[in-house]
């Protein structure tokens, strides 16, 4: 996960969004990703096809994870899917100050998909400023060919909107392999959660 | 707290440090019985400063009272609003207050006489005189008409800032108070920063809402046990965390001097105390005022995954004794810290929770995975089994009847 994804809302607020030639902060650039090609994602253990054209963010090393990869379709302040592919055991999702007063759990091999729901959601109560968080629906469904989990949730941001998401995942070789679709309640959540399924269908293990 | 840093502290207000040279007794506690509000009920300003400053709060307090961010449960609303009704002094009826979902321990008394509180507050309190002691001081700066006093002090001091301007940043800042990473979101540092009084203002609200709340009846020692808890949890969640107690958007930083006020609170209760008087904690009325969102707030602090602060709190409120909501969250929060040494003692207090008839039913299904996890899937599956039949519509209850069968 993608700070500048989640603090996008901060960023707004406090105007240096501008997404002027695709640039967020001022220092995270773009790149096209073209529809119906395998990609590779994250640290290259996962890939998948996109439907239409998407944008990756340019990870940086010193602030994000090798694990971990970021696209937007509008803007990561409307909706973005995240990427985690082969996230090994006792790994953060997301890089975080050593000593921080909050932080978000970190991965470990034996967790269940309740306690990998429990980690998305202090990912976004801590990193993304979500103020009221509401799981719709945790249930078994198939991913990479394996059984894993689906998240579905809501949540109120301290900009006063609600995004909703759906997080799908397994473990696969006590690693962690999943998808995160976050994306504004209205109108941008239904319309592309088809190309978040599809994403979701096409992904496949690269060994 | 060190005397040295004290002192440069009170230097650094320079308008603190003038006022008690002034008065020649720099550090002396202010006297409850010297104080009396400057206001009483239906005020309105005059002045043409202040009659500007009004105008710029309607403002704010519309924006407040429109956000989606305010807890909207009737009946904690009217509690609160009674609250402030019984301990704010003449200006009593005038007052409002709004609850904010923000789960910090703080609360602001805004120039017009409204009060913003965090969530967060009312998670720390024990009880009802906890609470109206930190309401009765908010309330002692508009009566003591501070934010004005503040105003014309700053103004004599510096021409550099503008008012109006600032009051600009605080309309924009209250129309989106930043719960997360609340150092994001500039415009809310300013009204902190514009409501920051310095230590004489804040030793008089201090010397006023005791006053007000012995004269309610409530016992006057709360509000230094509440400083006591604050020190207490900062101080626990640094510990645990390795490092220095240092919180820049919590309640240290518009309220300063913490240590020493709470030493003046526990004289000023001794002196407000009458010998054979009984007075009134109110727990039993706490609990029933803000019980239906008990488990929200505690939601909102433990999956901020603060371990620290987290067990202080529930630690605090377990001295009233242990149930099976505070066992459940001791719980919670043992797990979040994600550490295989604290996994046991996560387990141990589900198992402690689900002894209580109160354990909530996220008690039975976290108990009920912990004994899968150990290798005891019998008992396991009986726990999650009593899970769903608590929460059969549990979001998760898909997840968990996959459990049970595989």
């Amino acid at each position: 996960m993608n700070k500048r994804m989640l603090s996008a809302v901060a960023a707004a607020s406090l105007g240096l969004s501008g997404c002027t030639g695709g640039g967020v902060g001022g220092f995270g650039l773009y790149s096209l990703v073209r529809p119906g090609r395998t990609v590779k994602v994250g640290n290259g253990a996962m890939t998948v096809v996109a439907p239409r054209e998407w944008n990756r963010t340019t990870r940086n090393g010193f602030t994000d994870v090798r694990y971990v990869e970021d696209w937007t379709l509008n803007g990561p302040y409307l909706d973005g899917i995240s990427f985690v592919s082969a996230l090994p055991d006792n790994h953060r999702i997301i890089r975080q100050e050593y000593k921080a007063d909050r932080q978000v759990p970190k991965f470990r091999s034996v967790m269940t998909p309740p306690e990998i729901a429990a980690l998305v959601e202090s990912l976004y109560r801590i990193e993304g400023g979500a103020s009221d968080w509401r799981t719709l629906n945790l249930a078994p469904r198939a991913f990479l060919g394996t059984g894993g989990f689906q998240l579905d949730y809501e949540h109120l941001d301290g900009d006063e909107l609600w995004r909703k998401g759906r997080a799908v995942g397994a473990v696969i070789d006590g690693r962690l392999y999943m998808m995160i679709f976050d994306a504004a309640r209205s109108h941008y959540y239904d319309s592309a959660l088809p190309d978040f399924e599809a994403m979701a269908a096409s992904a496949q293990l690269r060994r | 707290m060190t005397d040295a840093v004290t002192r440069r502290a009170l230097l650094a207000g320079g308008g603190a440090a003038a006022a008690l040279l002034a008065t020649g007794a720099a550090g002396a506690r202010i006297l409850p019985s010297s104080l009396q509000p400057l206001i009483g009920p239906g005020y309105r300003p005059t002045d043409r400063d202040e009659l500007g400053m009004w105008q710029q709060m309607q403002r704010v307090e519309e924006e407040i009272a429109g956000s989606n961010l305010l807890i909207k449960d009737a009946g904690v609303n009217r509690y609160l609003q009674a609250l402030i009704g019984k301990v704010g002094g003449p200006a009593a009826q005038d007052m409002r207050i709004y609850l904010a979902r923000i789960p910090e321990f703080n609360a602001v008394m805004f120039p017009t006489g409204f009060a913003v509180v965090f969530s967060g507050l009312l998670l720390r309190m024990r009880d009802e005189a906890q609470l109206a002691g930190v309401i009765a001081h908010e309330s002692s700066h508009f009566l003591l008409k501070h934010q004005i006093r503040q105003w014309r002090d700053m103004k004599r001091r510096t021409d550099v800032l503008s008012f109006a301007s600032m009051l600009g940043g605080m309309a924009g800042g209250a129309a989106g108070i930043y719960t997360g990473d609340l150092a994001q979101l500039a415009q809310l540092g300013t009204i902190l920063t514009l409501l920051r009084y310095n230590r004489q203002l804040e030793a008089e609200a201090d010397a006023l809402g005791i006053k007000l709340i012995a004269g309610n009846g409530y016992d006057p020692r709360s509000m230094s046990e509440t400083w006591e808890q604050l020190i207490g949890e900062v101080e626990l969640s640094a510990r645990v965390r390795r490092k220095r107690p240092d919180r820049g958007y919590s309640i240290f930083s518009t309220h300063p001097a913490p240590r020493e006020r709470m030493i003046d609170l526990r004289q000023s209760a001794a002196e407000l105390t009458v010998p054979g008087r009984a007075y009134d904690r109110g727990r039993e009325r706490y609990l029933q005022g803000i019980g239906s969102i008990r488990p929200t707030l505690f939601d909102d602090q433990v999956k901020l995954n603060d371990a620290g602060a987290t067990r202080y709190i529930v630690e605090t409120l377990a001295k009233d004794g242990w149930n099976g909501q505070l066992r459940f969250y001791e719980g919670e929060s043992l797990r979040l810290q994600n550490a295989d040494a604290i996994q046991d003692r996560a387990a141990l207090s589900y198992a402690a929770a689900i002894a209580y008839p109160d354990a909530p039913a996220d008690a039975w299904r976290w108990h009920g995975i912990y004994l899968m996890k150990a290798g005891r899937r019998d008992e396991g599956r009986a726990a999650l089994q009593r899970y769903l039949a608590m929460a059969p519509s549990a979001p998760d209850a898909p997840f968990v009847r996959q459990m049970l069968v595989s």
